[in-house]
């Protein structure tokens, strides 16, 4: 785990260093163990409704996905801070073997009920570039001051 | 057909409608299979002598993961687990079709493998939308998490999903 | 199932068979619950590359099974001493296993009323693919 990152440490417009990961079989069969999804889209090619959804490939649970933006969240905060919220759409479809990337980029810094917080753009995106997964996040962070 | 569809006053009347409350689990095990499932190796999420150091109760949920539904046999869905339960809205919804549209958690403390969180969840939107495809209903449903022992409640999630 | 007692078999009868049938759904529940996230058992492709026809029912859970078929049979007064059995053939998804068992000894020892048991899967051409043995003890309504 990386070292804390401090309120004073972060400034509007500051990308995140993304996550990426390029899920298998194995690992979507390991998510639907994790997360109680059984759904044989992810990991029966043979499952009638891929076929009926115009898929020639296996895809990944959104859920999945909404998970690779909370590690990039989670990664902010530290052990210290907080998240507050996150929550994402889910706009596009990836594939089994496609690299998913994690991003977000800091869009607001502010002081609520006091907690100092930091707003968030976050977003999965897929092979080809395309932000399949967009959303929010707020984070609390702790202070160098506190 | 998906093109007539239109919301009724009886799925309106949905709204506000409690389900029973269901008893969601978070266990060492259960932390550590969904942190193995989302591809983290954050020690914070497996070690528990680690997460103590840093100040958790124990190991703490990947964010997004509130436990696990008790399952049931007959009483849970069995390909996606959740508990279908007595009470709570009903939408009787035409579409086969079914996707996720989106997720969002909020966080009112730290979710750590020991918790036994209660869940109710009740309806709390409704759209529907045109879609390349036809009409699309969008449903969303919030989830309540409180802690078991204390009634506090620790976290709020809202699960869209879109029916086409 | 009632309850069966020590008085109620006899050496040579068969326990009530138990029919599986385990789709590719059931091989990704097994590999949750059990740990054991072995590719063959729900990746075609490395299946294929490691030389197998196709996907494969993991053992474990074959002899899961068969534990199955003699809790079912041993009901709430039995009690499964042991039990085990061998991974001599495959088995794969959505095709029938049907569990079988034999009794081939019952007698009494220290208050006990022991029962032991041929135990085994079968493929639907009648091929033994997990041949094992188990030691319960019964109930007696002396």
């Amino acid at each position: 785990m990386a070292d804390q990152t401090y309120f004073e440490d972060v400034k509007e417009g500051q990308e995140l260093p993304p996550i990426k990961i390029t899920p298998d079989k194995s690992q979507l069969v390991k998510f639907a163990a994790g997360s109680g999804d059984f759904n044989p889209l992810h990991f029966d090619e043979k499952f009638p409704m891929l076929k009926a959804m115009g898929l020639s490939e296996n895809i990944v649970h959104g859920r999945f996905k909404y998970a690779q933006a909370g590690r990039l969240v989670f990664a902010l905060a530290g052990y210290k801070g907080r998240v507050k919220k996150f929550g994402v759409n889910y706009r596009g479809m990836d594939l089994l073997n496609k690299e998913v990337t994690a991003g977000g980029v800091i869009t607001a810094k502010r002081q609520e009920g006091g907690e100092n917080l930091v707003d968030l753009d976050i977003w999965t995106q897929d092979a080809d570039g395309k932000k399949t997964t967009p959303g929010t996040a707020t984070v609390a962070l702790p202070s160098k001051n506190s | 057909m998906a093109d007539e569809f239109e919301i009724t006053d009886e799925m309106r009347a949905q709204f506000g409608v409690d389900s029973a409350p269901w008893t969601y689990e978070v266990t060492t095990t259960s932390v550590r299979m969904y942190a193995r499932g989302i591809g983290s190796d954050d020690p914070v999420h497996y070690d528990v002598d680690f997460a103590k150091s840093q100040g958790f109760r124990s190991i703490v949920a990947p964010l997004g993961y509130l436990g696990t539904p008790v399952f049931l046999p007959g009483k849970n869905d069995p390909t996606f687990g959740f508990p279908r339960r007595e009470g709570g809205p009903r939408l009787n919804i035409p579409f086969k079709g079914l996707l996720d549209g989106g997720t969002e958690t909020e966080y009112f403390d730290v979710i750590c493998a020991g918790d036994v969180l209660e869940e109710s969840s009740h309806l709390a939107d409704l759209k529907l939308r045109d879609g390349p495809r036809g009409k699309m209903l969008f449903v969303t449903n919030e989830s309540v998490y409180k802690d078991k022992a204390t009634g506090k409640v620790v976290a709020k999630q809202k699960l869209t999903s879109i029916h086409m | 199932m009632a309850q069966v007692y020590f008085e109620d078999i006899k050496v040579g009868d068969e326990i009530p068979q138990l029919k599986k049938n385990c789709s590719t759904q059931q091989l990704v529940l097994w590999a949750a619950g059990s740990g054991d996230f072995y590719q063959i058992h729900y990746d075609k492709d490395f299946a294929q590359n490691t030389g197998l026809k196709g996907l494969i029912v993991h053992g474990a859970l074959k002899n899961a099974f068969l534990g199955q078929l003699l809790h079912d049979w041993i009901g709430e007064k039995g009690q499964l001493r042991r039990f085990g059995c061998s991974y001599r053939g495959m088995d794969e998804p959505n095709q029938d296993i049907l569990c079988r068992g034999v009794v081939t000894k019952a007698y009494a020892d220290g208050g006990n009323h022991f029962v032991e048991l041929d135990v085994w899967t079968e493929k639907p051409d009648g091929k033994k693919t997990s041949p094992g043995t188990a030691v319960v003890t019964l109930p007696s309504r002396s």
